[in-house]
């Protein structure tokens, strides 16, 4: 049975809602593990969630992404282990370098907490395995600095071929570009700022919308069994 | 200083010599109103707190009930309401941090929370820093810490300008087998975690113990709390887990009146003493004196009391939470609580004595405006000309418009439990995955201002019964609430009646609804000195609900076409204290609509039967602003119309149709009920005894409200829509 | 024109959570053992058409506390000009 770690920094507070996720909706093994305990090995996929690491303090995700588990997660990456980073693991992650751009504070110079749609854009990876171009989803946001940010020639060259979800109707923050979520050119490693871990059950989902966060759990189950 | 010359012979005479500095600052904050409730005690022994899943009544820091198999809800209010006048920033954001503390005491992991604000007129500059203020205060702090703030109440009037009403509740779960309830014994070590001590906060609840003076800026300088959400955060993860392991035998909060009153509190419940050693606990600042130490009020700091035994395993889950921490000294037998300072005594009290203050009794009197404003049998209201313009006005007020503004500041989905979410329903329904994935509990705030400026007894009742109807609305089964009474200076005989009157009303009402009152605070001085006047009065009551199955809970958004709407209970003449009159003719007087208890029990029951069989795809309650704003929500949030026929209106007394559209009788229900079990519907209501009235349709793209064929009311849903979801936004923006 | 900068931190008697957590987190994790405190606080730079540096500063406290860009129960301000931000 394919094990997820999901990391927990002083201040994470959503790796629970995504041990439950992984457990219920992707059928895997799953356990929250502390950021001083974390070493890559024996893990099959890394998530990492939510929250508000070290108080989001100077920056949100810039402490964390100076801490010893970046250089596990790096070595994941060399072994072709997937990584996600949901919201402050989005912001975690492009200020350790490992996914380009920058999420800056909202247009609005204020938190929000709503449904949004996205679109997904050249899905590619374990992640998105089952997400089809052009794909849309509801999903729900809920963040202060979720304004992404990247120079445009970097854009032009290299960004707009990534796989990317992008906000669809109506952006929320400000992002350049409308940019929501982003991978790596193979889609091993994505990050985004929507929470697909709160949009996988009916349940939770407002009446006529859709469980946007399912296709990535269900994908990443299916590409854990079966490679992508 | 807020202690009387009596006070002080008192202390002489315990003591049997004079005070020293320490002791002196000791029974000051232990003292204060805010920690002894010396003024309030006698009266809310009149709270019926006591029920057969009520694990932990009052006496605690927060209280336990019963709601599944092996679990616990744990539930606490709070409020921080002289803080934030003077740095509303801060002072909400501690309130959410002292409140959450107190749901950890138990061991419980904090789920939800609710916020209960009272503000200003968004259009006065001061109210309107004020409300940004502490709504990002909330929201910077419960985001961090993870926990959703998930319902809540805002309320605005010009008295609370200058000077807001900020309250805020907690609501935790637990395994009953876990719950930390240890009996404290002779020789468990003190063990303070968290936040260094400084200087910050020093007697903070003398301070809300007496009249705000916002003249004078620097004399609240050490009362000011900054909050630091990562260690809170911190201490929620090593308490939840502690509670698990099992290795802690007591836990209190550090809060008001800091680690006297903490200490006091301790012993003098379980009979003990303490020796404590000051120097050892851990502070920001290398030259606090120990009196400092004894009445500081940093924020995110505990107190542990853990056996010998268990002491290494507490130090390896402090340590992996990079949690600070002392051992500040022993639980012992005498009686007396010894403070000691680098070998120097510095205060010696006999617990006990500490702890309870005497009562003081206040003298009551009813003010004289109270009379004049029941006044008014002879108020003749104006003709309306124009309903649907009466209609915008009322959905575009503050108090009735869409509160998105503040809610979406707010993460209230963190935690995946989060069903019915703000915006959607009466109250919060949140399931409990702690438990299994089927149950769960609905919250809910309320209180109105107005009702019990106008009529205490009767307001604070109404605030019951709100809380209760909002509880059943969602499809819960309303188990226990808490209680934060706000009131003015309780040594004016004037503003103490009203303290009274409240009491008095809720005590009632709880008793007739059977819900027991498990918990609650109370908050005096709450004046307006820039202008003399008390800032008006308020019972705000949070309460909780029990559902068999999340699937079977409600939003109240018109669901389907050709469902029909069905109204429960009978409406009277009751546009005392409205929202309608005061929004739409300026005026705050009347009589204000009586609490029908019993038959709250009886519709609550029949709604809670068509809830469980299924017939129903929407209910809403019916409250401020009457029959017509309740269904203009349900019409709005659903975007589906409706077509009413006011003569079907069950009704009795009336003679004028505002009364029928906006008059605010209690006990009131809007349905949507499927077609095809109305008859059911009406059958069930013949045997539980319930007056209803089936009065329309869902459908087309307005609200039409009728009188047999002639329209009263015909607004199109993007024009109600407009005038609701819009409003606050562009009040604040001001 | 001058460049005024605001620094706007808290009071010493208030606490300070982000410097406290820069400090401690990353600084003195990190090994940067010379460094003996940080204090956080939020930097604005205020173009001012002036006649004299003086107004120009005493323009600029005064809006500060107007418009209560800071809260002065828990905050601290420091009005001074950018040497280098002057112009005519």
């Amino acid at each position: 049975m394919p094990k997820v770690a999901v990391i927990k920094f002083p201040g994470t507070n959503a790796d629970l809602d995504v041990v439950w996720v992984l457990r219920n909706v992707s059928g895997l093994e799953a356990r929250s593990i502390w950021y001083a305990d974390f070493n890559v090995k024996g893990w099959d996929a890394v998530v990492i969630p939510g929250g508000f690491s070290y108080g989001d303090w100077l920056r949100a995700g810039a402490i964390a992404a100076r801490s010893d588990v970046i250089s596990e997660l790096i070595k994941a990456l060399d072994n072709g282990t997937p990584i996600l980073g949901i919201c402050n693991g989005f912001q975690i992650l492009t200020e350790a370098g490992l996914l380009p751009g920058a999420l800056l504070p909202n247009e609005s110079c204020r938190f929000i907490c709503r449904w949004v749609k996205v679109v997904f854009t050249n899905p590619r990876g374990p992640w998105l395995k089952l997400a089809s171009d052009g794909l849309i989803v509801d999903m729900p946001i809920a963040h202060g600095e979720g304004r992404y940010y990247v120079e445009s020639t970097s854009y032009q060259e290299k960004i707009s071929k990534l796989p990317t979800i992008k906000y669809y109707g109506y952006n929320p923050n400000g992002s350049l570009y409308d940019i929501a979520g982003i991978g790596s050119e193979d889609g091993l490693v994505v990050g985004l700022m929507p929470h697909p871990e709160r949009a996988s059950e009916p349940e939770l989902t407002p009446r006529k919308l859709s469980c946007g966060g399912r296709v990535i759990w269900l994908s990443i189950a299916k590409s854990l069994k079966e490679g992508w | 200083m807020t202690l009387s010359s009596d006070e002080l012979s008192e202390i002489r005479s315990i003591l049997g010599r004079e005070p020293t500095d320490a002791e002196l600052l000791m029974f000051e904050a232990q003292w204060s109103e805010h920690c002894s409730y010396k003024s309030s005690r006698h009266y809310l022994k009149l709270l019926p707190s006591e029920g057969v899943d009520v694990l932990i009544g009052p006496g605690r820091d927060a209280a336990a009930v019963r709601v599944f198999r092996d679990f616990a809800v744990v539930l606490k209010i709070e409020s921080h309401n002289h803080p934030s006048a003077v740095d509303p920033y801060n002072g909400a954001s501690t309130g959410v941090g002292g409140v959450v503390r107190d749901i950890l005491t138990l061991g419980a992991k904090p789920i939800a929370l609710l916020d209960l604000l009272f503000f200003g007129n968004p259009r006065d500059k001061h109210a309107n820093w004020l409300i940004k203020g502490v709504v990002r205060g909330i929201s910077d702090y419960g985001n961090r810490i993870g926990v959703p703030v998930v319902s809540g109440m805002v309320w605005f009037d010009e008295s609370y300008n200058k000077y807001p009403l900020v309250n805020v509740a907690c609501i935790g779960i637990v395994e009953i087998s876990k719950i930390i309830n240890g009996v404290p014994e002779d020789g468990d070590y003190i063990v303070i975690i968290g936040n260094t001590t400084g200087r910050d906060g020093i007697l903070g609840s003398s301070f809300a113990s007496k009249p705000l003076d916002l003249q004078e800026d620097s004399s609240y300088l050490p009362a000011i709390q900054v909050g630091n959400p990562l260690i809170e955060k911190l201490i929620i993860d090593f308490l939840v887990e502690a509670a698990e392991l099992r290795i802690l035998k007591h836990v209190k909060d550090l809060g008001g009146g800091g680690l006297a009153t903490a200490i006091a509190e301790l012993t003098s419940n379980y009979g003990l003493g303490a020796y404590i050693l000051l120097e050892r606990l851990h502070t920001r600042e290398p030259d606090l004196r120990p009196e400092e130490m004894l009445v500081s009020e940093s924020q995110e700091r505990m107190l542990l009391v853990v056996s010998r035994e268990d002491f290494r395993k507490v130090e390896e889950l402090l340590s992996k939470y990079n949690l600070q921490y002392s051992v500040a000294g022993y639980l012992d037998r005498s009686g007396l609580i010894k403070v000691y300072y680098n070998g120097k005594l510095v205060a010696c009290i006999p617990a006990d004595k500490l702890a309870r203050p005497q009562v003081r009794f206040r003298s009551v009197e009813i003010p004289e405006h109270y009379i004049k404003l029941h006044n008014n049998d002879n108020l003749v209201l104006p003709e309306v000309k124009n309903l649907n313009e009466v209609m915008l006005k009322l959905l575009s007020s503050p108090n009735i418009a869409s509160k998105e503004w503040i809610y979406s500041q707010y993460d209230y989905e963190v935690g995946v439990r989060t069903v019915v979410k703000p915006g959607f329903g009466d109250a919060a329904v949140l399931r409990l995955i702690d438990v299994d994935g089927r149950v769960g509990i609905a919250v809910k705030g309320d209180g109105n201002p107005r009702y019990v400026f106008l009529n205490p007894f009767r307001g604070a009742a109404n605030a019951v019964a709100e809380c209760y109807r909002n509880l059943i609305s969602v499809g819960s089964k309303p188990i226990a609430i808490v209680d934060e009474l706000n009131a003015g200076n309780p040594e004016k005989p004037t503003h103490y009646w009203y303290f009274t009157e409240m009491v008095k009303g809720i005590s009632w009402c709880a008793s007739e609804l059977k819900l027991p009152v498990v918990g609650g605070k109370v908050s005096f001085y709450n004046e307006d000195l820039s202008r003399g006047v008390m800032v008006k009065p308020v019972a705000t009551i949070v309460g909780v609900g029990v559902i068999d199955d999340i699937a079977k809970s409600l939003t109240f958004e018109l669901k389907r076409e050709g469902n029909y709407v069905l109204v429960v209970g009978t409406t009277y003449p009751e546009l005392g204290g409205s929202e309608y009159l005061h929004s739409c003719l300026g005026l705050e007087l009347g009589e204000v609509p009586l609490p029908r208890p019993s038959t709250e029990v009886f519709n609550g029951e029949y709604i809670s039967k068509l809830v469980e069989l299924g017939y129903v795809e929407a209910v809403h309650d019916i409250d401020i602003g009457g029959l017509a704003v309740a269904i203009a929500e349900m019409c709005i949030t659903g975007m589906n119309g409706a077509r009413l026929d006011l003569r079907r209106l069950p009704s009795r007394g009336c003679s004028r149709v505002e009364e029928l559209l906006f008059s605010e009788t209690q006990a009131r229900y809007l349905v949507e009920v499927k077609r095809d079990v109305v008859d059911s519907v009406l059958e069930l209501a013949t045997h539980y005894g319930v007056d209803v009235g089936i009065l329309g349709e869902v459908g087309g793209d307005s609200l039409v409200l009728t009188w047999g064929n002639s329209k009263i009311i015909n607004v199109s849903l993007d024009e109600l829509r407009e005038a609701y979801m819009n409003s606050l936004e562009s009040l604040m923006s001001w | 024109m001058y460049v005024v900068e605001v620094v706007i931190t808290n009071k010493r008697i208030a606490r300070d959570p982000e410097g406290e957590t820069i400090y401690k987190d990353l600084i003195s994790k990190h090994g940067y053992d010379k460094v003996r405190g940080v204090i956080s606080g939020k930097y604005l730079e205020i173009m001012v058409d002036s006649e004299s540096p003086d107004d120009a500063l005493n323009y600029v406290r005064d809006l500060c506390r107007k418009l209560r860009l800071y809260n002065p129960s828990v905050h601290d301000v420091r009005v001074r000009l950018n040497a280098q931000g002057c112009s005519d």
